[in-house]
């Protein structure tokens, strides 16, 4: 008798087995459709024409040619706007983690003193965020002229948004422990801040600072470009007056601060770790 | 010294995790509290130091009541109040000396303090406090360089940094090795004494409750199953409190 009914049993057993194979191989065919369309629509979209880049070919290879050798007499000219870079990326960091860190005490969950605040403080992050650098560097050149003090304000602005979000999740994720422990002993909310929760979480805020610093100098050799000062206001006049030589060696001190810059914090972040 | 009298927590979801409880610790007296896991332990010590709001009931401490009490007057209130638990909970990053002076935080609202600084007087009678638990030569170390055992008598030294008169204990002992544990036990009831502390202590360990408590209290279900002295507790007693959790 339990032969008989095993048989049937089986066979249903086996047909849910197939309809499932079937099931998982549709998945996977629509899926795979979907990846794409979401491919061809983008290079309808960004209008792409590979065989341009044979056809331009030439040109490419005459810029290279008018770009060597670098221009190497002009060095003294452009140290200062190099300077000047460092320097924006500097101030934008440094003024952005001020406004940074109460940001994130307020953006963070365990230690917000209420909801209010912590939208508040979650809006501002994240609209700072949002608006680019160069955008907020436009609106700044507008607001106070052209030169490297809209460039450090945009990045400063900008800053505030990627470092409160960082700083904000760093406390979130903190040991809350000590952070307990002090509140029993009757320590005040800002006894607690600055002997409990500054030094559970300043190596990981310096750490991210120091990434910021080395985000910002790159980010500021692009802001020249809208007028805010710095090299990138050097390498916009070159490219505009066709002096190729000088961009080429503007391109080399660029590729000397940035990798400095990222060697010199990954070195740091490294001896906080 | 501490009076606990009537108090009850009551869940949102209904559970009743501590009824109807009344309990006395005078000054310079160890009383520990014994009982299955749930039974309400830690609850009524989180309800004494009000870091949960109880249903209802009374907690006295040195003549004031807390169980009304919110925001500064909390505050003030709970300086009496020194609280230390598994986890030693110290700063890992800063020195065993400023933990230890971090418990005065509560007496010295400065400029000084809130920028992170410590008092110059309270650094030096952090001294005194790792000497009374024995630690004097490790004031300048690293609080995360410390084992479990050192980690537990530098809290026991910033609760007394604290200067208060109830001393309240959740599990100290749970997470050292049997010397650590006794060694914390023979400071906790040595402190007791010498300074005159109400010590309230949870405990899983019956031996240690029986070596070094005055009293012990059992709790099962979040009721009082007996308080008694530590002389008058029997086997049969401890047998029914525990096979009662089981059942």
């Amino acid at each position: 008798m339990s032969a008989e009914l095993a048989q049937p049993q089986g066979r249903l057993l086996k047909q849910a087995r197939g309809w499932g194979r079937a099931v998982a191989m549709a998945g996977r065919t629509v899926g795979l459709v979907l990846v794409l369309f979401v491919v061809v629509q983008s290079l309808i979209v960004v209008q792409a024409r590979p065989q341009d880049l044979v056809t331009g070919a030439r040109g490419m290879a005459d810029i290279i040619r008018r770009a060597t050798p670098p221009d190497f007499s002009k060095l003294p000219d452009v140290l200062w706007p190099a300077l000047e870079t460092v320097d924006i990326a500097i101030f934008g960091t440094i003024a952005g983690v001020i406004m940074a860190l109460p940001l994130a005490v307020l953006a963070a969950a365990n230690v917000t003193p209420s909801r209010a605040f912590y939208y508040l403080a979650r809006g501002t992050i994240g609209f700072t965020r949002a608006v680019p650098d160069l955008v907020w560097a436009l609106f700044f050149v507008t607001a106070v002229g052209l030169g490297p003090f809209p460039g450090g304000l945009a990045l400063a602005v900008h800053s505030i948004g990627m470092l409160g979000r960082l700083f904000a999740e760093t406390i979130e994720q903190m040991d809350m422990a000590p952070i307990d422990a002090l509140s029993l002993t009757g320590a005040r909310r800002i006894q607690i801040f600055t002997h409990g929760i500054v030094p559970g979480v300043l190596p990981a805020l310096l750490g991210i600072s120091l990434y910021r610093l080395d985000e910002n100098i790159r980010s500021s050799l692009v802001l020249g470009f809208v007028g805010a000062g710095g090299i990138g206001f050097q390498m916009m006049t070159a490219m505009n007056l066709f002096q190729y030589r000088e961009v080429s060696l503007l391109l080399i001190v660029i590729f000397v601060l940035v990798l400095g810059a990222e060697r010199l914090s990954a070195i740091l972040r490294e001896k906080l770790a | 010294m501490l009076r606990v009298s009537g108090l009850s927590l009551c869940y949102p979801n209904g559970k009743e995790a501590l009824r109807d409880f009344d309990l006395t610790v005078e000054a310079g007296e160890l009383v520990a509290v014994l009982g299955g896991n749930g039974c309400g332990k830690t609850t009524l010590l989180r309800c004494i130091a009000r870091t949960l709001a109880p249903s209802a009931g009374e907690v006295w401490v040195n003549g004031t009541d807390l169980t009304h009490l919110a925001g500064d007057g909390l505050r003030r209130a709970r300086l009496e109040l020194a609280m230390i638990s598994q986890h030693a909970s110290l700063v890992r990053r800063a020195s065993v000396l400023s933990n230890v002076a971090m418990g005065s935080l509560g007496r010295h609202f400065t400029f000084r303090t809130a920028l992170g600084g410590l008092p110059e007087s309270e650094l030096r009678a952090a001294h005194g406090h790792l000497a009374q638990v024995g630690l004097e030569g490790l004031a300048a170390q690293r609080a995360s360089t410390l084992s479990g055992g050192q980690a537990q008598r530098v809290a026991i030294a910033r609760a007394l940094a604290q200067r208060p008169r109830v001393l309240l204990a959740d599990e100290p002992v749970a997470s050292l090795d049997p010397e650590a544990a006794e060694e914390i036990m023979r400071l906790l009831s040595r402190l007791a004494a010498a300074e005159n502390l109400a010590v309230l202590c949870v405990l899983h360990q019956v031996e240690l409750a029986c070596s070094y408590a005055g009293r012990v209290v059992g709790m099962r279900d979040g009721r009082m199953a007996f308080d008694l002295p530590r002389a008058e507790l029997s086997r049969e007693l401890l047998r029914h409190l525990y096979l009662s959790e089981a059942a």
